[in-house]
């Protein structure tokens, strides 16, 4: 028990030390710039009163750990700043955007699970045979793609040779689930990393505890296929995929930027791009620290489950 | 298990060869630019077509390689260079303290998701191709430094490596003449998805217009720009598109195929090793 303590602790301390890195790194990153930041920011339009504006609204004057200490002790009490474009505070970008980043999510990771645990369960129970080769084989060319090129061929079939479904999402603003078909595409692209991912190591984990001793004990017993399957092999296999199921987080939140850009959806992602084009420093710190902190989270959670399910595999902490 | 294998790997290297073809020689063979023409117009050159701004798409196409591939090489070569001499180093050094202070900041920076860490410089400077390759070899540091020192570590624990430190052979011959050959393997199997991953991530940040010139030859700038026209004149995003998936499944087969020892693979193999 006090092995399992010791890790619980040493990785909620990891978690804290990555989100203060989380918070220091978007500080650091966005924040250090050489020579005169207001002008660089003010980028390609420097005229004197908006390059007054950024000085004042970043109070450029004061040292950077000031500006640090008072920007973290915001974000601890949830105020993440103001814009330097519109004036609005950044919650509210936040709160524009969180329903169709939302959407898209809950939607992939709803179909990711089924999906994945599914195909890589059938890929095992055939290992060798044609369906696992046909599995396998698609899943490790489509792993690679990006998803600009993936969605924009799917868009170029669908769309516009089939006219099946809409090409982009324009003019159905954020009421996104009242249009389910504008969202066929768009979950498609986003699932197709991870769910390859996922299959590949639940074949490979199904693999491994189809082989092992304790099930080949439930065979002799007279344990019948799909128990097996379920109930005596697919726990092993559990561990490793339910890391990568956190691992995903990383690619979803890729993916979302990219989807959302190239469906035109007016998410968290096409906030993020809109600010990072606008040089809108408090929005993209803002996002990013949201963003980051999930990260962080997510992955947290994944390994405490993880370490739950398989105790020996010493998960990274 | 020998014949699928090499099949895979036939195919695999026919997929990839013909965007690496293009991407090495087609600028090349690409001519002088004619004059612009009407944007999204159908014929021109092999019948593809003109572009947003009325570019002729396949002279476009021989141009637009070039900047992905060299990039994401690049950017491969760079994390490598950063991460091999802090991996060994973290494994081989006898001082727990120091290791720890090595390869505990790569943890915390692991969590940083890549996509936003270059959204993050985007926005604040405009970072070239050269800060392209810089950022996205950045965000494969930790990671591959991670791996370093897992595969060392474990071939810094076997006999061998006892032996010729008693020998009193030189860190130099230990590190790199023992243990960095006896992880060679690992190294390139780590080698291939990270290029696999390098080349997404180049072309991602492309297309959400990082690192590249709006206007710029670029296959991932290509699909992006000329979307707009996609009803009009779909060559001009289909083929770069192509082309772009051609070229990541292509290494990805390859790598996978070349790599397959018939036992573990893919994403199980570096679960497994990724591992300390």
């Amino acid at each position: 028990m006090s092995g399992l303590r010791s890790f619980v602790v040493r990785r909620l301390l990891l978690g804290a030390l990555q989100t203060v890195a989380v918070v220091l790194l978007v500080f650091a990153l966005t924040e250090a710039l050489p020579g005169d930041a207001a002008v660089a920011l003010a980028g390609d339009q420097p005229d004197p009163a908006r390059v007054a504006a950024i000085r004042e609204a970043m109070r450029l004057d004061r040292p950077a750990w000031e500006r640090l200490a008072d920007w973290a002790a915001g974000l601890l009490h949830g105020d993440l700043g103001t814009s330097l474009v519109s004036g609005r505070p950044v919650s509210q970008y936040l709160a524009d955007g969180f329903g169709p980043t939302l959407l898209l999510a809950t939607l992939t990771v709803a179909l990711l699970v089924p999906a994945g645990f599914g195909l890589g369960v059938l890929a095992a129970r055939y290992a060798g045979r044609a369906a696992d080769r046909l599995i396998s084989s698609v899943t490790l060319a489509v792993y690679a793609v990006p998803e600009f090129a993936l969605g924009v061929l799917l868009v170029t079939v669908f769309a516009l040779r089939l006219g099946w479904l809409p090409p982009t999402a324009v003019g159905y603003g954020t009421d996104l689930l009242a249009h389910p078909a504008a969202l066929v595409l768009p979950v498609l692209v986003l699932l197709s990393r991870p769910v390859c991912s996922l299959v590949r190591l639940v074949r490979a984990g199904m693999i491994d505890a189809l082989a092992s001793p304790h099930v080949a004990q439930a065979r002799r017993y007279g344990v019948s296929g799909a128990r097996l399957r379920y109930t005596h092999a697919l726990p092993g296999a559990l561990a490793p995929a339910a890391q990568q199921l956190a691992r995903t987080v990383d690619w979803l939140l890729c993916g979302v930027v990219v989807v959302e850009a190239l469906f035109v959806i007016p998410g968290l992602g096409t906030v993020l791009l809109g600010a990072v084009a606008e040089r809108d420093v408090p929005v993209v710190q803002g996002l990013a620290v949201v963003f980051g902190v999930l990260t962080v989270v997510l992955n947290l959670g994944a390994d405490l489950v993880a370490h739950r399910l398989a105790p020996r595999a010493g998960v990274a902490a | 298990m020998r014949r699928p294998r090499t099949g895979r790997f036939a195919l695999g290297a026919v997929i990839v060869a013909v965007p690496l073809v293009l991407a090495l020689l087609g600028p090349v063979f690409a001519g002088d630019p004619g004059p612009r023409a009407t944007s999204f117009t159908a014929g021109g050159a092999l019948g593809l077509g003109t572009d947003f701004v009325g570019r002729d798409v396949w002279g476009q196409v021989l141009h637009g390689g070039r900047p992905v591939v060299l990039t994401a090489l690049a950017a491969t070569a760079l994390a490598y260079l950063v991460a091999l001499p802090v991996g060994l180093f973290g494994a081989l050094t006898r001082r727990r303290l120091l290791e720890e202070l090595l390869m505990r900041p790569l943890d915390v920076l692991l969590a940083i998701p890549s996509l936003l860490l270059i959204l993050l410089a985007a926005t604040v400077f405009s970072p070239g191709a050269v800060g392209l390759a810089l950022l996205v070899a950045l965000a494969n540091v930790p990671d591959a430094a991670r791996l370093v020192r897992a595969a060392a570590a474990e071939a810094a624990a076997r006999p061998a490596v006892e032996a010729l430190r008693m020998q009193g052979e030189t860190w130099w011959r230990t590190a790199v003449g023992h243990v960095g050959r006896s992880m060679l393997r690992t190294l390139a199997a780590d080698a291939g998805t990270r290029l696999t991953g390098v080349l997404y991530l180049v072309a991602t940040a492309a297309f959400l217009g990082v690192g590249v010139a709006p206007d710029a030859a670029d296959w991932a700038v290509m699909v992006d720009r000329n979307r707009t026209g996609l009803f009009v004149q779909p060559w001009a995003v289909v083929v770069p598109a192509v082309l772009i998936v051609a070229l990541t499944t292509g290494t990805n087969l390859l790598f996978d195929a070349a790599l397959d020892t018939g036992g573990r693979r893919g994403a199980d193999r570096r679960e497994k090793e990724a591992r300390p």
